[in-house]
């Protein structure tokens, strides 16, 4: 075994210094940069990434499909403004509120800045894309105009002169399937605008621009801002607030809970040092080498905090402990050293092994988050071995009169302090009453065996923010009144291996129906060429009907080689399959289908469009409302569609060569569980109607990238929890020389993590990406007290040779040092419940029902396994008698 | 800028022309005339006339889309600026085959107009709206095919150069147009507006029409290539003109409802 070293204990100065220079240079590195990024283009600053599209990785075949289509589609993210006036029996209805929502629509259309604020002389505009924006006064209307003719026109061309103009309006909109329960709510008193802006990061510009305008009209509605921009801003915000106040919160309750126990303000600050010393590391390494802050590794902070304490606790509580009866400061440290070195290394080996292997998960914000704790977690060993001794010393002497547990008075050690009878207390009764107290823990790992079973996978980034916070309020508000907030696109796209084939056969029934000698030569040479016979043979022979056509001597020959040709053509269109009203009508009965889920509010696709201008063009009868019977009749609907102000809205459906098609799903909820349902449902629906021409479907949109990320994420984790799992275990039994003593070092941890995530299957509590992340903290926490309490009582063990004896010991010093760490961590973390985000609550109320569990586990679990089993573990009596637990032997 | 290019083929396509007109060709005085005459050279030269178009929508991914078809104009009294009859016929893409528009343009009315769909069998009558919506999907609208009225705006002459002369316009009614103000770029000598910038209200151009090359064919010059550009939604529509005739044996009874389900064969092969 290694010896600890001694040399902070002798020379202490340099030690403090070196931590003193280290963490500065990590704030200058980091500060340099980030405030001036021109002086220090070399260095990394300081980036936040609130995209939870990063949650994959950018090359992930997920991503890229998502990015391909958005380009493909042009579409854009959305600011999604809900217009709401519950103080007008028409809601927004009426002259005032249009005449608003005209005003902002207006002012919308211009929020944008030229490339001179970006400094890119090439850049485009940036800001909202005022063509794309949905609102009352920028999409068009279609509707009946008496004596038979039909209109085409704004929606809202010019703010309503009175309130039956407004309701007018409404009853417009209605009409559009595409528009009703999109722009105006089902219920018609609501409107929400969508607002398209260039990219991501201008969303807060935007918003607040839009808030400002907002804030000067005076009448009743309520505007909420909402939408992914919007929400990952928020995002930003609450998770610097989160950084910079729940956190050093929790650390101004860990000190106070510290000098509760230790009594010494000056001796307390060591660990908030250590802390301190090896948040700014890990942090610090994880910016300069040019990771973004992202919400995972918002919070490693927060996690490093309570294991870098841990260990300080540890040798603070020994040494108050020891001191009194030492009553010398560099011998208690010594001792103290001598006793926590080799458990202080193996916790700090297998709390680095639990979050070391998150790098394995293929997440990358959780690989970032595992390694940068780790790393953490190394340097707070490191630190807590080198500065808490060294502080120690050069403590002035006179600083420890009065100091220690019993100092004023000469008592056994047990009998010192009520926490000492306390826990010498339990320590007698694990033994006394040790199958009771191992039966207890059965049963609670049998009914956490049910709870884990009952768990449900799930998460919804919109659901991090608190249910009160402005976000979650403006989702609510779009939610009860629209179709869905939350946005996923099913894209289907046809079978291009067929389609060559597809395309001859098409040309050879054409052509031979025209029947005429210029048309079947066509035909012939189309068959002659048939076998993989591509665009260039339509191309080759289109030329030489045309040319034929030119040169024609008579008239009929003209007209025989023109039909040709456009038997050639009408051929060609064949392959354009989302013209085909058989594809519409199965696009159709998918609508149909998806909208009877109960999960999908509403969907808007090409049939949507088709039928409405058609129903228009035939008086605006409700049989008209349906898909044309051909190819042709859906062709020239469409060209008199393409007749608007936004002809461009047709290519967000399908793309101009009609081989592509999207479906834009509207969702009530953004729960990866209903996703993922609606998901499953489409697989089913397209496996019972199998589609008239091959087509593949594939989604894209958020809230489908959040259950692609989920997926990989619960998987990896579980992976890297199994791992982690065996590779401490193997630690265990390296450290303890036993296989047995291996495997009774796992059982509090497994208890700890068995009943947590029981807990949470029981109360209904998704698995989500916080309470996921949480499995390897479990282990990185529940595993240390159990190697201090095996290592100690091993120790202890070796020295009385009688495991009664052992018990008594143990339940001094050793279990007060975990008592206390369980104490001051558990209670410190729970100031995150004030955290504004509710994954960084999910992680403090855990980490302190970890620490709890973890503590019982291992004070009362331990000594009851021990004593159940003690002849296993403690065989022979020989070797132990050569051992010193005061002094081990050297390697 | 796209605009210098287009401006430098709109001065050589002068260049060429310097040759075959006068000198010494008076400017009018009156920029209201300025306009009329750009408006008569660019949609009324001889009494009537046929085209057969080629339009290829390129959109901001550079995807492109064509339409061919053909158009035919007749002027009613052979008077400038008044009363027209339009009549497109659509021969691709080959599912719209046979579609048609017919258009009265109306000198103080808004147009009559009518749609004609084969596959839907069915003769539609459009009412009167704004016309700057597109045509047919593409970029030009539909007034740009048809002509916009030289009254509907208040012509300024805002810099007169060798050869052009450069017109501002500002529409008489702001909210029944998407633009702030447009510049013309009206070539002296032929009247031919060879390049319109529209400017939006922060006074940046985001359209742009240009005459792309002017061939003088049965002594009218006739622009035989434009391009419509629209940057808020990207991309540009070229149109290439081709078997452009004038004054040709046009009856008018093609221009009635009747013959949008009859196609004259005739004049639009």
């Amino acid at each position: 075994m290694t010896l600890p070293n001694m040399s902070p204990v002798n020379r202490p100065r340099p030690y403090i210094w070196a931590a003193a220079i280290f963490s500065l240079i990590m704030v200058a590195l980091v500060a340099a940069p980030t405030f001036a990024p021109n002086t220090f283009p070399f260095l990394q600053p300081l980036k936040i990434d609130t995209d939870p599209e990063n949650m994959l990785a950018a090359d992930e075949p997920v991503r890229i499909f998502h990015n391909a289509m958005k380009a493909e589609f042009a579409l854009h993210d959305l600011i999604v403004v809900g217009v709401v006036n519950d103080k007008h029996e028409e809601g927004v209805f009426n002259a005032e509120t249009l005449t608003d929502i005209f005003e902002l629509t207006a002012f919308a259309e211009t929020i944008r800045w030229s490339a001179k604020d970006s400094g890119d002389a090439e850049a485009e505009q940036t800001g909202v894309i005022a063509v794309d924006i949905i609102a009352p006064s920028t999409v068009d209307s279609i509707e009946q105009a008496g004596l038979g003719s039909v209109r085409f026109d704004w929606l809202l061309s010019a703010p309503p002169q009175s309130d039956a103009e407004a309701l007018a309006v409404r009853t417009r909109a209605q009409r559009i399937p595409t528009l009703n329960d999109t722009l105006v709510s089902a219920d018609g008193k609501a409107i929400a605008l969508y607002i398209p802006i260039t990219s991501k990061d201008v969303g807060f510009r935007v918003a607040s621009a839009l808030r400002d305008r907002i804030s000067t009209f005076d009448g009743d509605a309520v505007y909420y801002i909402t939408g992914l921009p919007v929400a990952q801003d928020q995002f930003g915000v609450e998770m610097f607030r989160q950084m910079a106040i729940s956190a050093p919160l929790a650390m101004a309750l860990i000190f106070v809970l510290m000098w509760f126990f230790f009594r010494r303000l000056n001796l307390i600050a060591s660990p908030m040092i250590v802390a301190m010393v090896s948040v700014i590391g890990a942090m610090g390494l994880l910016i300069i080498t040019g990771n973004t802050v992202h919400i995972m590794s918002s919070m490693i902070p927060i996690f490093v905090m309570p294991i870098a304490v841990l260990d300080a606790v540890h040798i603070l509580s020994d040494f108050y402990d020891r001191y009194p009866a030492i009553q010398d400061r560099r011998k208690t440290i010594e001792h103290v050293m001598r006793e926590l070195w080799q458990p202080m290394l193996f916790t700090t080996l297998t709390t680095c092994t639990g979050f070391a292997s998150l790098a394995f998960t293929p997440i990358p914000p959780v690989q970032i988050f595992g390694v940068f704790v780790a790393i953490g977690v190394f340097m707070a060993w490191f630190f807590t071995i080198t500065l808490i001794p060294a502080y120690i010393m050069v403590m002035p002497e006179r600083a420890f009169v009065g100091f220690g547990m019993g100092a004023n008075g000469a008592s056994p050690d047990h009998e010192a302090t009520p926490l000492a009878r306390f826990l010498h207390g339990v320590g007698a009764v694990t033994v006394t009453q040790s199958k009771l107290v191992v039966a207890g823990f059965l049963i609670a790992l049998a009914i956490a065996g049910y709870g884990v079973a009952q768990i449900r996978i799930n998460d919804n980034p919109v659901k991090w923010f608190n249910p009160d916070h402005e976000i979650r309020i403006a989702d609510r508000a779009l939610n009860e009144r629209f179709g869905g907030a939350y946005m996923a696109y099913l894209a289907l796209s046809g079978d291009q291996s067929s389609e060559a084939d597809m395309l001859a056969d098409e040309a050879i029934k054409r052509l031979g129906a025209l029947g005429t000698p210029q048309a079947l030569t066509l035909a012939d040479a189309v068959k002659r060429d048939l076998p993989g016979a591509g665009a260039e043979l339509f191309a080759e022979l289109r030329a030489r009907a045309v040319a034929a056509r030119d040169a024609a001597e008579d008239d009929d020959a003209w007209y025989a080689w023109d039909d040709a040709a456009l038997a050639l053509d009408s051929a060609a269109q064949a392959a354009e399959i989302f013209k085909h009203p058989d594809m519409l009508r199965f696009i159709e009965k998918l609508q149909a289908h998806l909208e009877n889920t109960g999960l999908v509010g509403k969907s808007n696709a090409l049939p949507d469009i088709v039928k409405t201008v058609h129903r228009d063009l035939f008086l605006g009868e409700p049989d008209a409302f349906r898909i044309p019977d051909t190819p042709e009749a859906v062709a020239q609907t469409l060209i008199v569609y393409q007749n608007s102000h936004r002809p461009q809205d047709l290519f967000k459906l399908t793309t101009p060569d009609f081989k592509k098609s999207v479906i834009w799903l509207q969702l009530k909820s953004g729960d990866n569980i209903d996703m993922s349902a609606v998901v499953d449902s489409v697989d089913r629906f397209i496996a019972d109607n199998p589609p008239p021409m091959a087509v593949s479907h594939d989604w894209f949109g958020l809230t489908y990238i959040n259950v692609a990320w989920q997926k990989k994420m619960v998987s990896g984790m579980a992976r890297a929890f199994l791992g982690s799992f065996i590779i401490v275990f193997v630690l265990m039994t390296v450290l303890f020389r036993s296989p047995s003593w291996g495997l009774l070092s796992m059982a509090p941890l497994t208890v700890t993590i068995a009943v947590i995530y029981g807990v949470i299957g029981l109360i209904g509590k998704d698995y989500d990406m916080p309470v996921a992340v949480l499995s390897s903290l479990s282990l990185g926490l529940a595993i240390d007290y159990a190697i201090h309490f095996n290592a100690r009582s091993r120790q202890i063990h070796a020295h009385t040779g009688r495991w009664d004896e052992t018990v008594k010991l143990a339940f001094g010093e050793p279990a007060r040092a975990i008592f206390r760490n369980v104490i001051v961590i558990g209670i410190g973390f729970l100031p995150l419940l004030l955290a504004p985000l509710v994954p960084y609550q999910t992680v403090g109320i855990f980490i302190s029902a970890i620490l709890f569990l973890a503590g019982a586990a291992t004070l009362l679990g331990l000594p009851a396994l021990i004593t159940l089993f003690r002849h296993t573990l403690f065989p022979e009596r020989t070797a132990k008698c050569l051992q010193n637990p005061s002094s081990p032997p050297a390697q | 800028m796209l605009a210098k290019p287009l401006i430098a083929a709109g001065a050589m396509i002068a260049l060429a022309w310097s040759q075959g007109f006068a000198q010494g060709t008076a400017s009018p005085a009156d920029v209201q005339e300025i306009v009329n005459k750009a408006s008569a050279a660019a949609y009324y030269q001889g009494t009537n006339g046929r085209a057969t178009v080629h339009m290829s929508i390129k959109d901001a991914q550079g995807r492109e889309r064509t339409r061919d078809f053909v158009i035919l104009r007749k002027n009613i009294d052979d008077v400038d600026n008044g009363e027209q009859r339009f009549y497109v016929f659509f021969k691709r893409p080959a599912d719209v085959n046979k579609t048609s528009f017919l258009v009265w343009k109306h000198a103080d009315a808004e147009d009559d107009r009518w749609l004609y769909l084969p596959a839907l069998d069915l003769v539609k009558r459009i009412a009167p709206s704004d016309e700057r919506t597109s045509f047919v999907g593409s970029h030009f609208f539909y007034e740009d095919v048809s002509g916009r009225g030289p009254e509907e705006d208040t012509h300024v002459l805002e810099e007169e150069t060798a050869d052009y002369f450069i017109v501002r316009s500002t529409p008489k009614a702001p909210s029944a147009v998407e633009f702030a103000r447009y510049k013309n770029w009206i070539h002296k000598s032929t009247f031919i507006p060879v390049q319109t910038q529209y400017y939006d209200a922060a006074g940046e151009v985001f359209r742009t029409y240009a005459a792309v090359s002017v061939e003088t064919i049965d002594g009218h010059s006739t622009v035989v290539q434009s391009s419509m550009t629209d940057t808020r939604i990207g991309g540009t529509t070229h149109m290439q003109y081709s078997d452009v005739a004038y004054d040709v044996d046009l009856p008018n009874d093609i221009f009635t409802e009747r013959y949008l389900r009859n196609p004259p064969l005739r004049h639009i092969r």
